[in-house]
């Protein structure tokens, strides 16, 4: 793979990446949740898992900032410390199905058409992927992590295979619409084998799609995962997890107690939101079309600024 | 430039049209000037790219996808129509100023039968009911020379061949009567005995309906026999515009004789004027547009564009060196 | 007589799809720990009780001869009995799946109703503050936990105004439920001519399939803005430009065209949903069969999560067949 090219590459999704508002936002969102994780031990003012049953159900105070739950463990220190499990579960699953799903999705391209048995074994793995699809993803994933036991790592297990036909199809389309063009060819001609050529043609071109469908992905992760410990097939207390905290002060909202539940569910969706923005500015930026539209875009509406007069234009014209 | 004494039906002045791009600006009309008198058909010949089709657009004041009009007028019955606010705009369009597109069957709608559409026309413009729409629908497609009008009108876009749609077109162009058809490049496409029927039919039809045409064409020999006054267009610019006698007895730019020479039996006057593709189109920006493939080019029109100058009473042209023929 | 065919050739493709999916849910569920014997005869059952029940229900079998056992059973439809109810899974599904059926039902009106409405302002004016918004609400929306969201709609409207109801199923306590028709609440009101309950069920409805509705609102709008601002931007809505057609008619004329489109993410859409309203039903207390799959799993119960499995396949696999006939009837295109 070419570095220079690359380098440079990432130095124009840089600048560009500041244009518009809502790149930045999801950007800076992600950042402090990272920060957060790591420097939890260090930021954080109790232990997240220290339960003090005397000041229990205590709202926000200048001791305790989220206030405090039903067994009187401090909230904003369990709140802080919860990115660390729902960010390493989301992350690690995601990419073991983008690893799983991507290798797999890019040999079924591959081998979608030409010689005899590896054709078959093409076709099963995607009649494999639909079934896995329409399956109804939240009871999947309950099964899952009930059949192979309540752990950190079989939630991991359950996001990878949840995702995982996702990435399948993406790289399969991929690989599809790039062994069409001549350049490919002609490194087969040269002698390169399979593997040689999807490496260097197929993964440079692959990259933008993939990374925003994982960023989106690391978002719905999280989700999942709070969703998982939230019914209690997940995370299990007293670990500090956005979901579980969400189901023990479930309850107490109803009653007016809230900040057992919303603070925590206040951060989930903030972080999911910014994964969420940060995966559509990679789709945006990674794409060239998109991208020339979008310079285009802020280039017409500087020049509809510097320019008074509006003219007939066909924009905005039906 | 006052051309004729009477007064033009519709005056295109100064069409600006670009198209802005992620990096810079893109000028396909660079000053459009032509007029077009009652009853007359203008012609307009250039190669592909030369900005006929976003010229006929502009004119309508629907430019091209991502084409915007930075300056100029149309002036049609008294009034600057390019100002006018969006709604007027469009009860002009179809009815008094309509367009006939090239290939139709990509710009009807699929999902509607023709009958339909070319009665919308009516029930729009003119304002009429359903039935007297269907009837006036029926009537214009047996002017167009549609065979069993009845059946065909149910049909749906993609039922019909090229030259159908063709004429279905014609007929939703010319069905509220305007007094001012654009035919852009009416004929590319079909089948050259189809081509001469729809040539016969729209010049007919024009003639009947009293209607002023601007014909939009590559072809500089059908251009010969079909319009009272030829302009060539090069590089969104006008560069002659000539009655048809003087045009082709007297042509005076150098791009008019290259395309006539194209067409010439000899090939010694076919290599005086042609000159073959450079395959990059260089964007000339100082001088005149046509300097870089011109056989004749000085020094002097890489640096000035030529004014578009009278060079006898009704026939201009922009060149510095035009051909004489005294 | 071609719609016949159609349907038939469907049919043929679906069978082996639905095998598939009944064989991974097996395979899923028979993975799941928990001995269903001893869990139906309780605590205190004696081996040999244990024995004879595992003999009756075929747990002694090889794996692939309880599949063959499994699926002779649904063809004569016995989908299993729940230990937890001790009932037959099919008949609590059946009590269920319209509670499941309703809420996502009207829920996917909502949603359309957001999304299409939206998704054409934005198209229409692409640079406008509706386009932005309609491009911020699809980003934010669609990423948000609907069990959190369901709870902060909780903590607005009952908790704090007081305007709805408890979120403790589908009918206050003290109404009574109208004689089962179609098991969905509001219809079964209506045709019993009981207003109170009418209103009663409404009222409960309204939090969840707010939740449901906003939440999933986001894959139409973004699939109804891009369709039409890509037939707003082709040749022949153009041309309707050029012909001076009025925009209402260029506007109506594109969503003829984009029909298609947006009906298939729809579709996609209630197949989900089924599936994907699990978590609303258990913060509501609903009753639905979602709901009962979960519980089914949670306890080691399987025949439940199977049999709904199965239901939210069929489910799907319905949908997508009776869109695709609106298909052939829609477009010209096709039906040549």
């Amino acid at each position: 793979m070419k570095w220079a090219p690359m380098l440079a590459k990432l130095r124009l999704f840089g600048r560009l990446a500041l244009i518009r508002p809502r790149f930045t936002t999801g950007y800076v969102i992600v950042v402090i949740v990272a920060i957060l994780a790591i420097l939890a031990p260090v930021i954080a003012p109790f232990s997240p898992t220290e339960a003090d049953s005397l000041s229990f159900l205590q709202p926000p105070s200048g001791v305790h900032v989220f206030g405090t739950d039903n067994v009187g463990m401090d909230i904003f220190s369990r709140a802080i410390y919860a990115p660390r499990i729902d960010l390493t579960i989301a992350i690690l699953g995601t990419g073991l199905s983008a690893l799983l799903g991507g290798s797999f999705g890019a040999l079924v391209g591959f081998y979608s058409s030409g010689r005899g048995i590896r054709v078959w074994l093409s076709f099963a793995l995607m009649r494999a992927a639909d079934v896995l699809q329409a399956f109804p993803i939240f009871v999947f994933a309950i099964a899952l992590v009930a059949s192979l036991g309540q752990s950190i790592q079989t939630v991991v297990l359950a996001i990878a295979f949840v995702n995982a036909p996702i990435y399948l199809r993406l790289m399969r389309s991929q690989v599809l619409s790039i062994r069409s063009m001549r350049y490919v060819e002609a490194s087969q001609v040269n002698g390169l084998s399979d593997f040689q050529t999807i490496i260097r043609h197929v993964v440079p071109n692959a990259m933008g799609p993939v990374l925003a469908q994982l960023s989106i992905n690391v978002g719905w992760g999280i989700v999942l995962t709070a969703a998982l410990s939230f019914v209690g097939a997940g995370v299990r207390a007293p670990t500090p997890e956005w979901g579980s905290m969400i189901a023990m002060g479930f309850q107490n909202v109803v009653t007016g107690q809230w900040w057992p539940s919303m603070f925590p569910g206040v951060m989930l969706a903030v972080t999911v939101f910014g994964f969420s923005l940060v995966g559509s500015s990679i789709e945006v930026l990674a794409d060239p079309a998109k991208r020339r539209h979008l310079l285009s875009d802020v280039r017409l509406r500087d020049i509809a600024r510097a320019t008074k007069t509006a003219k007939r234009s066909s924009l905005g014209q039906v | 430039m006052a051309e004729t004494s009477a007064a033009p039906l519709i005056a295109i002045m100064d069409l600006h049209v670009d198209f802005p791009g992620a990096n810079e600006s893109k000028e396909v009309l660079k000053g459009v000037s032509l007029t077009v008198q009652p009853g007359e058909i203008l012609g307009l010949v250039g190669e592909s790219g030369a900005g006929k089709t976003t010229l006929a657009r502009s004119i309508l004041g629907v430019p091209p996808t991502s084409g915007r009009i930075a300056a100029g007028k149309v002036i049609f019955e008294d009034r600057n129509i390019l100002d006018l606010p969006e709604p007027e705009l469009r009860k002009l369009r179809g009815s008094r100023l309509s367009i006939v597109v090239p290939n139709p069957r990509a710009e009807l709608n699929p999902t509607m039968t023709v009958g339909k559409q070319i009665a919308a026309m009516a029930r729009i413009h003119l304002g009429v009911d359903r039935a007297e729409a269907t009837r006036l629908a029926l009537a214009i497609l047996r002017d167009v020379h549609i065979p069993d009008p009845r059946r065909r009108m149910n049909a749906y876009p993609h039922e019909l061949s090229g030259g159908m749609a063709q004429r279905v077109v014609i007929a939703m162009a010319l069905i509220c009567d305007p007094a001012f058809i654009i035919s852009d490049d009416a004929t590319s496409g079909l089948d050259v005995t189809v081509q001469a029927q729809i040539l016969s039919l729209l010049g007919g039809l024009a003639a009947d309906h009293g209607s002023a045409m601007l014909f939009i064409t590559r072809d500089i020999g059908i251009a010969a026999h079909f319009c009272d006054r030829v302009a060539v267009m090069y590089s969104g610019e006008i560069m002659e515009l000539a009655s048809r006698e003087n045009l082709f007895l007297r042509p005076a730019h150098p791009y008019t004789l290259m395309l006539l020479a194209a067409f010439s039996h000899s090939p010694k006057l076919r290599d005086a004027w042609s000159v073959p593709e450079t395959g990059v189109r260089q964007t000339q920006k100082e001088g005149c547009s046509y300097s870089s493939r011109c056989p004749i080019a000085q020094p002097v029109c890489s640096e000035r564009r030529p004014p578009f100058v009278e060079i006898r009473p009704g026939h201009f042209a922009r060149c510095h060196f035009p051909v004489s023929h005294e | 007589m071609r719609v016949l065919t159609y349907l038939t050739h469907r049919l043929l493709f679906v069978i082996p799809q639905l095998l598939g999916i009944i064989l991974v849910s097996f395979l899923l569920v028979k993975s799941v720990p928990g001995d269903p014997a001893v869990l139906m005869l309780g605590p205190t059952a004696t081996p040999a009780a244990i024995a004879s029940l595992r003999e009756a229900l075929g747990l002694d079998q090889p794996l692939y001869i309880q599949f063959f056992i499994y699926v002779k059973n649904l063809l004569h439809g016995d989908l299993g009995t729940s230990w937890q109810t001790t009932r037959p899974v099919l008949d609590d599904l059946i009590q269920r799946f319209p509670a499941t059926l309703e809420l996502v039902t009207l829920s996917l009106l909502v949603a359309i109703g957001v999304g299409v409405t939206l998704g054409l302002y934005a198209a229409k004016r692409p640079n406008g503050w509706v386009a932005r918004l309609a491009d911020l609400y699809g980003l934010s929306v669609g990423a948000l936990p609907d069990f959190w969201f369901a709870l902060v709609l909780i903590f607005v409207f009952y908790t704090l105004l007081g305007w709805a109801p408890a979120p403790l199923g589908r009918l206050d306590m003290i109404v009574i439920p109208p004689p089962s028709v179609t098991g969905a609440y509001t219809i079964d009101t209506l045709l019993a001519g009981d207003l109170q309950a009418f209103g009663s069920a409404l009222s409960h409805l309204a939090l969840p399939v707010l939740t449901l509705g906003l939440l999933n609102a986001g894959p139409i709008l973004k699939m109804t803005q891009s369709t039409m601002e890509k037939m707003l931007e082709s040749d022949f809505s153009r041309y309707e430009v050029l012909s001076g057609i009025p925009q209402k008619l260029v506007v109506r004329h594109a969503l003829r065209n984009a029909l298609p489109s947006i009906v298939t993410i729809i579709s996609v859409l209630y197949g989900f949903l089924i599936g994907g309203a699990v978590l609303v039903e258990i913060v509501f207390s609903w009753g639905g069969a979602g709901q009962y799959a979960v519980q089914g799993v949670l306890n080691s119960d399987i025949y439940p999560v199977l049999g709904f499995v199965l239901f939210s396949a069929i489910f799907s696999l319905i949908v997508y067949i009776v869109v695709d006939l609106i298909y052939v009837l829609l477009d010209p295109r096709i039906s040549n």
